[in-house]
């Protein structure tokens, strides 16, 4: 392991403007060992209800522990020492992962061939989890990525990375959910590269930790490559949750959508940067970005920043960004059929966000993270698709 | 059921209500008629508590409670309902939670035990008949992507599952053709009842063609300046408000 400093992003960094960035000056990035065969069983006993028809991977601060795992001939797990660290402030997250993972999951899916997985990344300190994703043409991969923090108190450091190279033809889903503590920092760096014809959907929820932070880069490749990209991000208290995704469109005829949704109740802060980059060959471009959040607390806070860098005129490109407070009209509308004052918040927040959860991809996984929310959206969130 | 003392009310600094006096007992269905801007929607909203319409004096007791000491909620809970004139859309909260949550609510209240599931949609299936409204719309979110028509509808389904003592509704005619204006007057027509009352606020006669009055009043200028049975709608409708907002000047 490398005894290199440790250098991360600042503030000054125009892409972590609206990043937390304090707490991890005096955070531990080293990984935490294996776990030891003992604590297995209780690990197990936290984890969520399997999602019928998803094999399942999980990996504990990084590690993958195949007795809690499906084995599965598409996944190899390969332990990589000093993978080749990357320049730019963006990269430096992701070379503390290249740097500190305990293994790369690497899955392969065949050309024609289809998988459906569910990957548990545990936390009890510090963790470096990495997926390294290869779709075949053709393929078809359904993964949902969950974070857990493995005691809902700690103050766990999740530093995931997660590389797709998406063929032709082939369709990539991803559904990502946090079940952070508390006191957790999330951080995440995704670098996806979508060849001809291939499709991406992702699906994001964040909720629950103390600070996080999603960086990810996509790049259309190929051409009529299309991407949708989904984010929820629900804020209380203290909470810092911020976003930025780079999309670049190298070649013709591709297609990018982006629906931002955030919640800032509390003191709470939101953001969200999407970046989206049309070069000069990619004529035929559309994209659309959808970003809104919601201000529900006095003090919260919310940033949302589309931007546009086009360097071709055959392109339709349409984005849209608002800042608001629950809408009164329909916060009285509730309160005139009888609805009590905090659950017609609740469901007018519930509501906020429905655009992105109603992408989940299985009703189970929607149930669970309906669960999840009730805390957050009381009243609301287990009733709204019971 | 609702009596209504001197009340006034503005809406900002706008002085809307001016000394309105009504009373509406149980059994009863009255029409509130009047020209554009005399105060009938702001006294639909004011009696329903919506933030920002503000009674600066007077009196409103509903069965014997004063209506103005509750909370929108409270309101609705004790068997107020209003019926929108603009149905607002709340995408993502379907038609069939909304309905459910509001119909418990309301049982809460009353002390009774919540439906279940099997109970409720026997119920809605029932009076979702009486609207000719199709199922698909239960699962949809509420108002969302409706027609004006459909709107309507949708508001006196939710009266009919509700059975409120009190409903108050708000041009629930405008905007309906022919048609529809029979299914929600025959809507509103099933839930007559000596226990309770009916406000219907409206601008024309045709609506009264389908429900038939007890009373109509004429509200303009902040007050109920005329009253009487049936024939005033018609009356009005024939001769329009000029000679009745002369006679009361």
């Amino acid at each position: 392991m490398s005894a290199m400093p440790i250098v991360l992003p600042s503030n000054r960094d125009e892409n972590w403007r609206y990043a937390n960035l304090r707490g991890l000056a005096r955070a531990r990035f080293e990984p935490a060992p294996a776990p030891e065969a003992t604590q297995l069983g209780d690990i197990a006993g936290r984890l969520p209800a399997a999602l019928p028809g998803y094999a399942r991977l999980v990996l504990v601060d990084g590690h993958h522990v195949a007795a809690l795992s499906t084995a599965l001939p598409d996944v190899n797990i390969t332990h990589d020492v000093d993978a080749p660290e990357k320049s730019g402030a963006d990269q430096r997250f992701a070379n503390l992962n290249r740097r500190f993972r305990q293994g790369t999951c690497r899955i392969a899916v065949p050309a024609q061939a289809a998988l459906a997985l569910e990957v548990l990344c545990v936390a009890t300190a510090s963790s470096h989890p990495a997926l390294d994703i290869t779709l075949g043409d053709g393929a078809k991969l359904q993964l949902i990525e969950r974070q857990l923090s493995a005691r809902g108190d700690d103050s766990t450091l999740v530093n995931l990375h997660l590389a797709a190279r998406v063929g032709e033809h082939a369709q990539f889903e991803l559904a990502r959910i946090g079940h952070h503590g508390a006191k957790a920092q999330a951080l995440d760096t995704l670098e996806l590269q979508l060849d001809v014809g291939a499709s991406m959907k992702l699906v994001q929820v964040i909720e629950g930790a103390l600070a996080s932070r999603s960086t990810a880069f996509v790049e259309h490749v190929g051409r009529e490559a299309s991407l949708e990209w989904y984010v929820a991000a629900l804020g209380e208290g203290t909470q810092h949750h911020d976003a930025f995704v780079h999309v670049t469109h190298a070649a013709p005829d591709a297609r990018t959508l982006q629906c931002f949704r955030g919640i800032a109740t509390g003191r709470s802060r939101v953001a969200f940067n999407g970046h989206m980059r049309v070069e000069a060959a990619a004529l035929g471009t559309q994209t659309d970005q959808s970003l809104k959040c919601l201000l529900a607390g006095a003090e919260a806070e919310a940033d949302v920043r589309p931007q546009l860098e086009i360097y071709t005129d055959a392109v339709k490109a349409s984005h849209g960004a608002t800042v608001g407070k629950l809408d009164a009209d329909m916060l009285f509308y509730l309160l005139s059929r009888s609805i009590p004052p905090a659950t017609a918040e609740s469901l007018l927040k519930w509501a906020f966000v429905s655009d992105v959860l109603a992408k989940l991809p299985s009703p189970e996984l929607r149930s669970q993270v309906a669960a999840a929310l009730e805390r957050q959206l009381p009243g609301a969130a287990t009733r709204a698709w019971s | 059921m609702l009596v209504i003392k001197d009340l006034h009310a503005k809406v900002g600094d706008r002085k809307v209500l001016d000394g309105l006096n009504l009373e509406v007992p149980a059994g009863e269905v009255h029409a509130i008629m009047g020209p554009n801007g005399s105060g009938k929607s702001t006294l639909a909203y004011t009696l329903a508590g919506r933030p920002g319409y503000e009674v600066t004096a007077g009196s409103v007791s509903y069965q014997g409670r004063d209506l103005l000491a509750l909370a929108p909620e409270e309101r609705a809970q004790a068997g107020l309902f209003l019926g929108f004139q603009y149905p607002v859309e709340i995408p993502g909260v379907n038609n069939v939670y909304l309905l459910k949550a509001a119909l418990n609510a309301a049982r809460k209240h009353r002390g009774e035990a919540e439906v279940d599931a099997f109970e409720f949609l026997t119920l809605v299936r029932e009076k979702m008949k009486v609207m000719q409204m199709d199922e698909a719309f239960l699962s949809r979110g509420v108002n969302e992507g409706f027609s004006g028509g459909e709107k309507k509808r949708n508001e006196i389904l939710q009266m009919l599952v509700l059975e409120p003592s009190l409903a108050l509704l708000d041009e629930t005619d405008s905007g309906l053709d022919i048609d529809a204006l029979k299914v929600v007057a025959n809507g509103v027509n099933t839930l007559r009842s000596p226990t309770r009352a009916i406000v219907l606020v409206t601008h024309y006669q045709r609506l009264l063609d389908y429900i038939q009055p007890d009373r109509v009043h004429v509200l303009a200028r902040g007050r109920i300046i005329r009253s009487g049975g049936p024939e005033l709608a018609r009356e009005l409708e024939a001769r329009g408000y000029d000679w009745v907002l002369n006679e009361a000047a």
